[in-house]
Order: structure tokens, then sequence, then C-alpha cells
């Protein structure tokens, strides 16, 4: 069962990052845009058990490690969002103020995007990661947090209904 | 019980597996060198047919992100616009591109650079706070690592790393990038590092010597031209740093490139014979006079007269 939901999650995660790789980067976004494949992986992580969250993190974060714009070393992303996929749906699981509510979703993401990036910041910092200006990290944070509290309402019925045909489940929203 | 101690497990596993990726990556393991550059292959089809589909419209955003500035350079702005709406009419990117090419290669030209153009085919996403783009050109077309990057205003980046047929280009704004650079004229070096941004800090070598706001400078060149040639203009002094308990000075300087525009480069694949100096500081704008029209009247004589 869990192989099995799992081996349908890939070509989907596969085609959110080519969407991301492809489409996404086309565009210089202010304030630092977004990644469409990290807000996608907080919601599938919401929306999960902490087991499966654990894996789709993880996956996810090797994906963004296989970016080309990657800065850290490689496996600083998978190592981030597998902690950050398991944190937000051990917090988030089995309450239905969360999965039965839109806001309460996009609230996680958002604040999950915002943790992960400072995550990001403070684990590059200790590994040696030129991270630019103060006032630069701090426009990106802030650019990229606003960024997907745009996008992640917008994709959110895309998303839980994917999540949906996947995982058999009762939140689509 | 056994459900909750399988999930332990699972996430142990996760994670040490994830700190042996970290492991690998930190002592320069090429397995992992080789997900990344099979990854780029697979990528730069897609990538080319996104820049096809979206050149249009991808300028759109970086306008949008130059609002909120003071009304004079809002009235150059919508100087620049009204140019550019004539540009679009006419024949839009081609134009546009073609006319980056130009100043590229009269740049080039100029200093005596072997160069190889390539388009732009991604930007690079700032989820990492790294500044980079991709290019469709790669080790097919003679590019190597560690060549300098320009575009027709100066420098733009360095090449990062190879594919076959695309570059990831590490450009002069990511926080890791650094130049070794001269001021134009007075000789005095330093080092450049990017900040993410438009803007750079110059860090002085010799305690000693002062900068001036409005100073020009220029790469100072690497062994074997590699990564960087000698005398492509960097940018100009925007503010200089007077901090008393500085060992030397330091200032901030803004590149001539707007790193948000870039739709062509060129990749410096052959260094000049000869080190071109100051040949390529760009020419201070020219003030140009607006022309007096003086009109004189003569009275008709009347019939009467």
């Amino acid at each position: 069962m869990f192989t099995r939901q799992l081996s349908f999650s890939a070509p989907i995660f596969l085609s959110i990052f080519l969407v991301q790789e492809a489409v996404i980067s086309q565009f210089r976004l202010p304030g630092g845009g977004f990644s469409l494949l990290l807000i996608f992986a907080l919601t599938w992580a919401v929306l999960s058990q902490p087991e499966i969250a654990a894996v789709i993190g993880f996956a996810s974060g090797f994906l963004m490690d296989l970016s080309q714009s990657a800065s850290g070393p490689f496996g600083q992303w998978t190592l981030l969002m597998l902690l950050a996929g398991y944190s937000i749906s051990y917090i988030g699981y089995g309450d239905d103020n969360v999965h039965a509510n839109a806001i309460g979703i996009v609230f996680f993401v958002v604040t999950a995007t915002f943790l992960v990036e400072i995550a990001f910041l403070l684990s590059g910092a200790l590994l040696g990661v030129a991270l630019g200006s103060f006032s630069q990290m701090v426009t990106t944070l802030f650019g990229m947090s606003l960024w997907s509290l745009l996008v992640a309402p917008i994709m959110l019925p895309l998303f839980t209904k994917l999540h949906g045909l996947v995982f058999d489940s009762r939140s689509v929203i | 019980m056994r459900n909750g101690g399988r999930a332990r497990l699972l996430l142990v596993v996760l994670i040490v597996t994830s700190l042996f990726l970290i492991t690998l990556d930190l002592r320069g393991v090429k397995v992992i060198e080789g997900f990344k550059q099979g990854t780029q292959t697979v990528l730069s089809p897609f990538q080319r047919a996104g820049a096809v589909v979206f050149n249009p419209i991808k300028d759109f955003f970086s306008d949008v992100s130059n609002l909120g500035r003071t009304g004079n350079q809002i009235e150059k702005l919508e100087a620049e616009n009204a140019k550019l709406k004539i540009d679009l009419l006419n024949r839009k990117n081609a134009d546009a591109q073609l006319e980056q090419l130009k100043e590229i290669l009269d740049l080039a030209g100029i200093a005596g650079y072997k160069v190889v153009n390539a388009k732009v085919i991604s930007q690079g996403s700032s989820q990492s706070f790294s500044q980079t783009l991709t290019i469709d050109s790669g080790s097919k077309a003679g590019i190597r690592k560690n060549m300098t990057v320009l575009s027709q205003y100066g420098i733009a980046g360095v090449v990062k790393d190879v594919y076959p047929n695309s570059a990831l280009i590490q450009l002069a704004s990511d926080p890791a990038f650094k130049i070794g650079a001269r001021i134009a004229g007075s000789q005095q070096i330093g080092i450049l590092s990017g900040q993410g941004n438009r803007s750079a800090t110059l860090q002085l070598l010799d305690n000693s010597t002062t900068v001036s706001v409005g100073d020009v400078l220029l790469a100072r060149g690497s062994s074997s031209n590699r990564p960087f040639v000698p005398g492509v203009p960097l940018g100009y002094v925007s503010r200089v740093d007077n901090s008393a308990g500085a060992i030397a000075q330091s200032a901030v300087v803004r590149y001539y490139t707007n790193f948000s525009t870039l739709g062509v480069v060129a990749v410096v694949v052959g260094g000049p014979s000869s080190n071109p100096g100051d040949a390529l500081v760009p020419a201070k704008p020219q003030v140009t006079p607006i022309p007096t029209v003086t009109v004189t009247v003569t009275p008709t004589p009347s019939p009467a007269d």
C-alpha cells in the first residue's frame, strides 16, 4: 500500500520539478519568487501521515538538491525537507482543524516555507555557504513567504485533488 | 507500538542517508556530480522550450520590480519604456537580443577576447539564496568551467558547471562570487564580492590607498585568463565606507550589468594577446545641449508706406 502510493506520487513530483525548472525558473520574480516544488511538497506533507510525509520530504529535497540553482552541499535540502515534511505532518496529523480547513493548510504551508528557508540559512552558514548581505537575505525570506501566501491558495485545490487521487483520502477541499 | 517503531526507524534511516549525501558532497565524491550533470542534460531541452515559449513575457516581472523609484528614474524608465515599446513593435525579442549581442561583440572586439555567444534558457530559482542562470551552449561549443561571462555592459559572471549542450553561470551578484578588481586610472587593487543584488562590496588590499565615488572598476585578470580575463568593466563606486576602525578602505559598487534583464551573454573562450588596460572603461554619459531657437520677426511694410 505504502509503496504503491509513493510510486504514484513519484511522477507527480517529477512533473512539478520539471515545471519549476523549465517554466517558473524562466522568470526572475521580485522578492526571490517562489518554489512550486517546495509549496507542493509541504502541502502534500500536511495532508499525509508522518512517515509518508518524511519520505515525500526526502524525495522532494533530493530533487531540490538536483536543481542547478541549489547553492549548498548536495543533501542539505534533502535533510531539511525530510525534517520539515515529518514535523509539519506530525504537528497537523489527526487535527481536522488543519486537514479539513483550507486556511489552516495555507497557514501551515506558508509558515513552514518561512521556517525551512531560515533553517536553510542557518545550516548554510554552518556549512560555509556564502549567503549574501543581511538585507538581501531578509528580502528573499519575506519575498518567498509572500509569494507562497499568494501561490498556495491558488494551487491548493489542485494539490489536494491530486493527493486525494493518490491516497484515496477525503481531504479534497 | 510496532507502527511507531517502524516510523522512527524510517526517519532515522532517511536522516542518516541525508547526512551521508552531505558528507559525500563535501568530500567531493564524483557520483553526486554525475547525478547533477545527468539531471541538467535531461532538463536542458525543456528549459530551451520554456525559454522559447515564455521569452516574450518574462521581462514583465523584472519591469514590475523596478516600480517605486524616484520621479527622475521613473521619467527615465518611461522614456526607455517608450523606446522599448517601439522596438517591441518592430521585431520584439529578436531585435533586443541582436542589440545585446552587437554590444557584447563590440566590447569583446575592443579587448580582443574570443567569445562564444549564448542565449539564457533559465534564470535559476532564489530558493537557495544563489544567483545563477543557464545558457544554451556547453562543452560542445568549447565552453569550459571557470571562464568569464560577459554582458553588453561588462561582467555577467563565471561558468560554474558545464554540460554538453548547456552551462550553469554563477552571476556576479551571487553572494559566493569574488573577483580581483582594479580601479581604472589609479590602478589600486581590491576584491569585489557579490551581495545577492546589483550592488557589490569592494575591499581594497592596501590600507594606504583611497577610493572615491564614481571610480570605475575593471577586472584584474587571472593567470592564463581563467577564471577572469583582464580589463572587463565591472561597475562604479556608489558609496565609500569610511569606518574609523577599518584596516583598509571598503566601498559599495554598483555593477554595470542589470542581471534581471540578461537575454544573451558571451563566454570568453580565449583571452586577449595583451592586457587591454583601461580601453573598456565605459564612456561617461554626454550632456546634450538643448539648442536655443531664435526667431527674428521682421515687420512687413504696410501698404501706406
